[in-house]
């Protein structure tokens, strides 16, 4: 492969310019025996891998998906995700990628040339050269500009472990004793001068060197670079270069994010411990350590020390029992799992995955369990919430509301949630989809005081038999009540219900229902007292990146007379997590929390918006309680979407709504 | 080193709204969730731990129904070996005596040897705080209460105990094996225990006994030397006062009745 790169160009005859590949070389059988034993190493690092994936055996790697490949092509072919947010990354990218891909090309033409059919002569070969003239100057530029961006302008992200450091100059000597070798070529008389078609090796015959040393010097060349290109392709497979070979995959085979150790009908019964799957490790071997995640992550913004790097940096070394051990490991319940780091990732690694994969392991050992989250998961077992330990309190928020009785057969199942049906502020939440729904002639029911946990939380930190019971027994009975068709106030519920369930239900998000009921004509809003009023929407996590649904609550926002949305800058995929996912909710002995709620009201407030507007209780929790702390009472309102709906009903009877 | 721990399954309380039965001497536990008695969690915790450092077995006594069935399965979750339930139809009424004439009783005719026998202080239920000294009592044991630190010396014939006394004071205890040690809140901390570890133990057997295997004579009510008369809620007070005003008059306020009652100057 890289063993003859760029400048490497050599004429046999004075009449036609070709290449005789070993030109004053004497004991080319060395070369072609190093050769041999670097391909070995080359093959041997690349079966290793291979059989790393495929002993991790339980989950085997999803099948290639044909639609996959487009991706595939955009992402890895032309590295389109690294240009995201930083432009000068990826163009960087691109001339590494594309100087190394074209002279690998160039080295496979010419050992068609060489061994199979003589094509490069003549005027083929003169394009030939000056094609590979190019490319050796993209690398190099390429590699300068990384070099710079890592060690000069010194980019808050990059890390700067030999590791990284070595492939760069490793790649830089390949090229660089390229183009030497080229000049001392022509200069030792070793090839016709083809004038502007090798412009690089013409210029540097410009260094002089004494008549009886030009050919012991071409020769050292000659050898130092097939060595150095021979060294590369032995060590592909055990740096960071790997990522080359493995990101292209791991963009195929990443159709949707499953940010669970739990995916879709997967896992009944008992496990062995919580171990790496395929998909996991193929993920880790795709990482190159680029920090986006980390410069992405909530968590780490508001000043805490979870690093998603460092977390899927942990699992490439070592067991996950181990890795639980490390620094990384012990981070890992600041995650609030709101997928930002995977929408940054420039090959669609999912640290989320592996740090719930983390989660798993120290649930199972026990012993490690924060003591808070302990109790959360005993309440949850017990009493089917994370709220009280108490039983059938799930119906309150329901005690003074006037409705009518479901009809017979419902035509959706309201599934309110724990947070939504227990939090004094949330069951707000609640209240207002009743309202609306039964106002909009929709039939509705709910489970009442026998609704148990959906399972996210479980699902979320890693206790995989509670997710199992809870999802088993929420499942069962859905199916008693004959419910299809489900609507949730949360999109924990939402996520994990139409995710982790299985087929067989229609499940919406309330906000999606509302949009849907508007463009049947079914919810009609009047225009409130108080005038126009300027409203910031925060995408929640689990609705937004998790699910896509970026559209349907900002239609029903438009749907609201009065209301004049204004964006915050990060916003849509771009969200940031109110802090309140994966469990954080009831993580609230973590030492040196930081303030993820205080800093997204802070973006909200300086959109000048009076009211900002989610739709998820979670998020109105936190940013509610954030609001109250921050002393912003008289600045802005929080409030849910549908609380929002519910206060500009058309014609309203009073009391409706809250 | 064979380690003994005995565990109670109790009501969890600290939110529920208590309801006294309609006889009076009971609480009605229909609607209430069972879980391990907190001090026995730790004693669980204690011999695991010690297990886990020097070896050897440990066995896990409970008497009572499903839910002590429940909490036995657990403590195997947690790392017991065995466990032993005692059925408790005909040992309910008992008094705490009774109790420990059975636990004694079951560790005989099982022909158990423990090296340690550890209990919880008290159970969170009654709170009566008597077991494990009766047990030591039955079994001719020398025994150390409140135990916030145990240490085994190297050659596991004594134990040193760490006894909370009042104020903050310790005590240091050494005691020759085997002996029995109740075990203090907040001497470790427990592990969790996943839904998947009780999958784990669900195949393990639970050894049950009952009153005639161990030949005990008169239980219940009819061998108690006290019997429970009556339960009773504690009144509502009738002396709480809702401050109302601003934060800086309810603040002032508050900081007035401090001092009204006493309290800083």
């Amino acid at each position: 492969m890289a063993c003859c790169t760029a400048a490497d160009h050599v004429t046999s005859s004075a009449v036609e310019s070709t290449r005789p590949l070993f030109w004053g070389i004497a004991g080319v059988w060395v070369f072609y025996a190093v050769a041999a034993l670097a391909i070995v190493v080359f093959v041997q690092g690349v079966a290793a891998r291979v059989l790393a994936w495929r002993r991790a055996g339980r989950g085997r790697l999803p099948a290639l998906d044909a639609s996959r490949l487009w991706s595939m092509a955009r992402n890895g072919l032309l590295g389109l995700r690294i240009f995201r947010g930083d432009a000068g990354a990826g163009l960087m990218h691109l001339l590494i990628a594309w100087g190394f891909l074209g002279l690998f090309a160039g080295t496979a033409l010419l050992s068609i040339h060489e061994w199979i059919v003589p094509f490069l002569v003549g005027d083929v070969y003169l394009i030939y050269s000056a094609t590979m003239e190019v490319f050796g100057l993209l690398l190099l530029a390429g590699l300068l500009w990384a070099g710079v961006r890592r060690y000069v302008v010194r980019t808050g992200r990059l890390s700067r472990t030999p590791g990284d450091l070595v492939p760069l100059l490793w790649l830089g000597l390949v090229g660089v004793t390229g183009f030497l070798l080229e000049g001392a070529r022509l200069g030792a008389g070793g090839a016709v001068r083809l004038g502007d078609w090798s412009f690089v090796g013409e210029a540097l015959t410009a260094i002089r060197l004494p008549r009886d040393q030009r050919l012991v010097v071409y020769q050292g060349l000659w050898w130092t670079h097939a060595l150095l290109s021979l060294g590369l392709v032995a060590w592909i497979p055990r740096s960071k270069l790997l990522h080359t070979l493995v990101a292209p995959l791991n963009l195929m085979v990443e159709s949707s994010p499953e940010p669970s150790p739990m995916g879709r009908g997967q896992g009944e019964g008992t496990e062995p411990e919580p171990t790496l799957r395929a998909r996991d490790l193929l993920a880790i071997d795709a990482c190159t350590r680029c920090g986006r995640c980390v410069d992405a992550c909530p968590s780490r913004a508001a000043g805490e020390p979870l690093s998603p790097r460092e977390v899927v940096q942990a699992l490439r070394t070592g067991p996950v029992a181990a890795a639980t051990q490390t620094g990384p490991g012990r981070d890992l319940w600041y995650c609030t799992a709101c997928l930002a780091c995977r929408e940054v990732c420039p090959v669609e690694v999912t640290p989320l995955e592996l740090v719930a994969r983390l989660r798993g392991a120290v649930i199972e050992e026990g012993s490690a369990v924060p003591p808070k989250l302990g109790e959360t998961l005993e309440r949850l077992h017990k009493y089917q919430n994370p709220w009280v330990s108490k039983k059938g309190q799930k119906a309150a928020w329901a005690r003074d509301l006037e409705l009518e009785a479901p009809e017979l057969e419902p035509a959706w199942l309201y599934f309110v949630g724990c947070t939504t049906s227990l939090d004094t502020r949330a069951q707000a939440i609640a209240r207002s989809i009743a309202t609306v729904l039964a106002r909009c002639g929709v039939a509705f029911g709910t489970l009442g005081k026998k609704e148990p946990c959906c399972g996210d939380i479980g699902r979320r930190v890693g206790e995989r038999g509670l997710f199992e019971d809870q999802r088993e027994a929420t499942a069962a009975l859905l199916d008693e009540r004959g419910a299809r068709r489900v609507v949730t106030s949360s999109p924990h519920c939402f996520d994990t219900i139409a995710r982790a369930y299985g087929p067989g239900r229609e499940v919406l998000h309330y906000s999606q229902l509302l949009a849907r009921l508007i463009d049947e004509g079914k919810l009609e809003l009047a225009r409130a007292s108080e005038g126009p009023t300027k409203a910031t929407y925060h995408d929640p996590c689990f609705l937004g990146r998790h699910n896509g649904v970026y559209d349907e609550p900002r239609r029903v926002l438009a749907a609201v007379p009065g209301i004049e949305l204004v964006e915050m800058e990060a916003h849509g995929a771009s969200s940031v997590c109110c802090g309140g996912g994966g469990g954080r909710m009831w993580q609230t002995e973590l030492p040196d929390k930081g303030d993820l709620a205080g800093r997204r009201i802070g973006q909200a407030v300086a959109t000048g918006a009076r009211l900002l507007v989610t739709a998820c209780p979670l998020c109105l929790v936190m940013l509610e309680d954030a609001r109250k702390t921050a002393g912003l009472e008289d600045r802005i309102e929080v409030v849910d979407l549908c609380e929002l709906v519910a206060r500009h009903l058309a014609a309203a009877p009073e009391g409706a709504g809250e | 080193m064979n380690i003994l721990v005995c565990v109670k399954a109790v009501p969890e309380t600290a939110e529920a709204e208590l309801e006294i039965s309609r006889s009076g001497d009971a609480v009605e536990t229909d609607d209430l969730v069972f879980g391990i008695n907190e001090w026995d969690a730790y004693a669980v915790e204690e011999a695991v731990r010690l297990k886990e450092a020097r070896g050897g077995t440990i066995t896990a006594l409970s008497l009572g129904g499903d839910e002590a069935e429940d909490v036995l399965r657990r403590a195997l979750a947690m790392g017991c070996d065995e466990a032993i339930r005692l059925e408790d139809d005909e040992l309910a009424g008992s008094d705490p005596a009774t109790v420990a004439r059975a636990l004694a009783r079951a560790i005989e005719v099982r022909g158990l040897e423990p090296d340690l026998i550890l209990t919880g202080v008290q159970s969170a239920d009654t709170g009566y705080g008597q077991i494990g000294v009766l047990l030591a009592q039955r079994l001719d044991l020398p025994h150390a209460t409140l135990a916030v630190g145990l240490e085994l010396e190297p050659d596991a014939g004594r134990i040193v105990v760490q006894r909370e006394l009042e104020a903050g004071t310790l005590e240091r205890v050494e005691l020759p094996l085997p002996g029995l040690v109740t075990v203090q809140s907040g001497i470790n901390r427990p592990r969790y225990v996943s839904i998947m570890g009780i999958r784990k133990v669900r195949s393990k057997t639970i050894e049950q006994l009952g009153v005639d295997d161990l030949e005990l004579g008169k239980v219940g009510p009819a061998a108690a030397v006290w019997s429970l008369r009556t339960l009773s809620l504690p009144p509502a007070g009738a002396r709480a006062e809702m401050l109302e005003g601003s934060l800086a008059q309810v603040c002032a306020r508050a900081a007035e009745i401090v001092r009204e009652k006493g309290g800083r100057r």
